[in-house]
């Protein structure tokens, strides 16, 4: 359904995105760019994404966050620190990380030095130095491992689980493969154990994120914009197979 | 997919400079007759006082709390908890316009998580449903401990970042261990230790709770820390709203059916 131009004027400019729900729950929110009878895209600022419309269970159309960023942007004057750093964390507080980190960089060239910039891109002071995340976790002897800092001790402990758990689920996977593919190609039911299987097989490594007495559930910190399409895109058949 | 993953990160050192102020307190503590430590019981009722008393908070039936969660630069979240007796939670995290859905009833759970390739509600693990509902504890394990199953004893006092604290050692029915440390002065809880396993290896977490603050009578904490030991990086989240008893359909926390393919 969209809202008449008319009405879009008297809400709050920040108040509505272009926001796909899913059946089931999760939304995608930014700007739709391309729409089919089988695929919907949307701009999420940080990436556009693609998803089936056979999952799509309503949309609802309005004016996004990112157009709010592009419209404060394009009157701030390059030179404009201060405007920067307001827009900047502005779009840090809508989870806009993408902009976010734009707007703060666009402070750094004009002031390179501005703390509050520097540490909303992660930059740490040592010894009168601006160090990256990344520096100042290895100079205090931590290791990245999965995107994770931690530990060697820990990282090389998480790595002879993981290659447990990998070796334990090929071995299921090759003993199971034959008879699976049989029963895929024969029924609907088998399809969706095998949904379940795969999603399985990621609980077992990515264990959901502890928030405490918080909330619960993510596995890794999120970055839609590593991934473009829902469902995983599938490459045609080539010739001869 | 190929997302990159960053979990948990960070701890909180407190280390030798928390035994240093509590070597040095006791070191110039005057010669007074110290007072009876309170029992845990005692102080455990003392922290539901504290809180808005049993009456207020036995009267919340739904919760909706929504805040920003931050981890780092370049990642920040906006989050939502909704919870509802019994044990129903509903947590949901957007990032860069993005929002997955995290749901349990209780006996079963489910999730919606685009960051992870899902476009459609797939079961979550015995694992994570049991500490789904252990999360659901809408007023938390202390409250009613006993009637819950779950066990308590002093294990001490500790310095938690400059509060005096009561160490209560939490054991749930589940047979899960938690150290509570409860503010001498405001009865408040100000940090919750835990141990759970990632990757396969036991992993200690610490929550630092602050900046409560009271909505329909009852105190909420809008400032939560989370560090695991070991990590450099921590988890913040700030609460900025805080609903007690909003209108939250059953259908909320139902099972999703999944998609045809």
């Amino acid at each position: 359904m969209r809202k008449s131009p008319w009405l879009l004027l008297l809400l709050p400019a920040f108040a509505f995105a272009d926001d796909v729900f899913l059946k089931g729950g999760a939304v995608f929110s930014g700007r739709i760019v391309n729409q089919t009878e089988t695929m919907i895209t949307i701009d999420i600022g940080d990436g556009q994404v693609g998803v089936a419309m056979t999952r799509v269970d309503h949309i609802v159309k309005g004016r996004s966050p990112l157009d709010v960023y592009d419209e404060r942007a394009g009157k701030l004057a390059s030179g404009d620190a201060a405007g920067w750093r307001s827009l900047g964390e502005w779009a840090a507080k809508q989870s806009l990380s993408a902009q976010s980190r734009q707007a703060y960089q666009k402070v750094l060239a004009t002031v390179p030095g501005d703390p509050e910039a520097r540490q909303a891109l992660g930059f740490v002071l040592v010894d009168g130095h601006w160090l990256t995340e990344e520096e100042s976790y290895r100079a205090r002897g931590f290791v990245k491992y999965d995107g994770e800092w931690m530990t060697p001790a820990e990282a090389q402990m998480a790595q002879a689980s993981a290659d447990a758990t990998q070796a334990r689920q090929e071995a299921e996977t090759r003993a199971n493969q034959a008879e699976a593919d049989k029963i895929l190609a024969e029924s609907r039911a088998a399809k969706a154990e095998a949904r379940a299987q795969q999603a399985e097989a990621r609980d077992t490594w990515g264990t959901p994120v502890y928030m405490g007495g918080w909330g619960y559930g993510v596995n890794a910190w999120p970055y839609p914009g590593q991934v473009t399409t829902w469902p995983a895109y599938q490459p045609p058949p080539q010739a001869g197979q | 997919m190929s997302a990159r993953r960053v979990r948990i990160r960070g701890a909180l050192s407190l280390g030798a400079a928390a035994i240093f102020s509590i070597t040095l307190a006791a070191a110039v503590a005057p010669q007074t007759p110290a007072k009876p430590t309170p029992t845990a019981d005692q102080i455990v009722a003392r922290y539901v006082a504290a809180r808005g008393g049993l009456e207020k908070i036995r009267s919340i039936q739904t919760l909706r709390e929504k805040g920003r969660l931050t981890a780092g630069a370049d990642r920040q979240a906006l989050v939502t908890r909704e919870l509802k007796r019994p044990s129903r939670s509903r947590f949901e995290i957007t990032v860069q316009g993005v929002t997955g859905v995290f749901v349990s009833d209780g006996q079963r759970g489910w999730r919606m998580s685009p960051f992870d390739g899902d476009t459609e509600p797939t079961a979550l693990p015995a694992e994570v449903v049991s500490e789904a509902a252990e999360q659901a504890d809408i007023e938390g394990p202390l409250v009613d401990w006993k009637a819950k199953g779950h066990q308590i004893e002093m294990a001490g006092r500790e310095t938690i970042d400059g509060h005096d604290a009561y160490k209560i050692k939490l054991t749930l029915k589940s047979g899960a261990v938690r150290y509570e440390y409860i503010d001498t002065k405001t009865m408040y809880r100000v940090r919750t230790d835990s141990t759970r396993q990632v990757h396969g290896q036991p992993l200690q977490i610490k929550m630092t709770f602050g900046d409560y603050k009271k909505t329909s009578g009852t105190i909420f904490p809008h400032q939560i820390d989370i560090a695991a030991a070991g990590r450099p990086q921590t988890m913040h989240v700030v609460v900025d709203t805080v609903e007690v008893n909003p209108p939250l359909a059953e259908d909320r926390f139902a099972m999703a059916v999944p998609a045809q393919p």
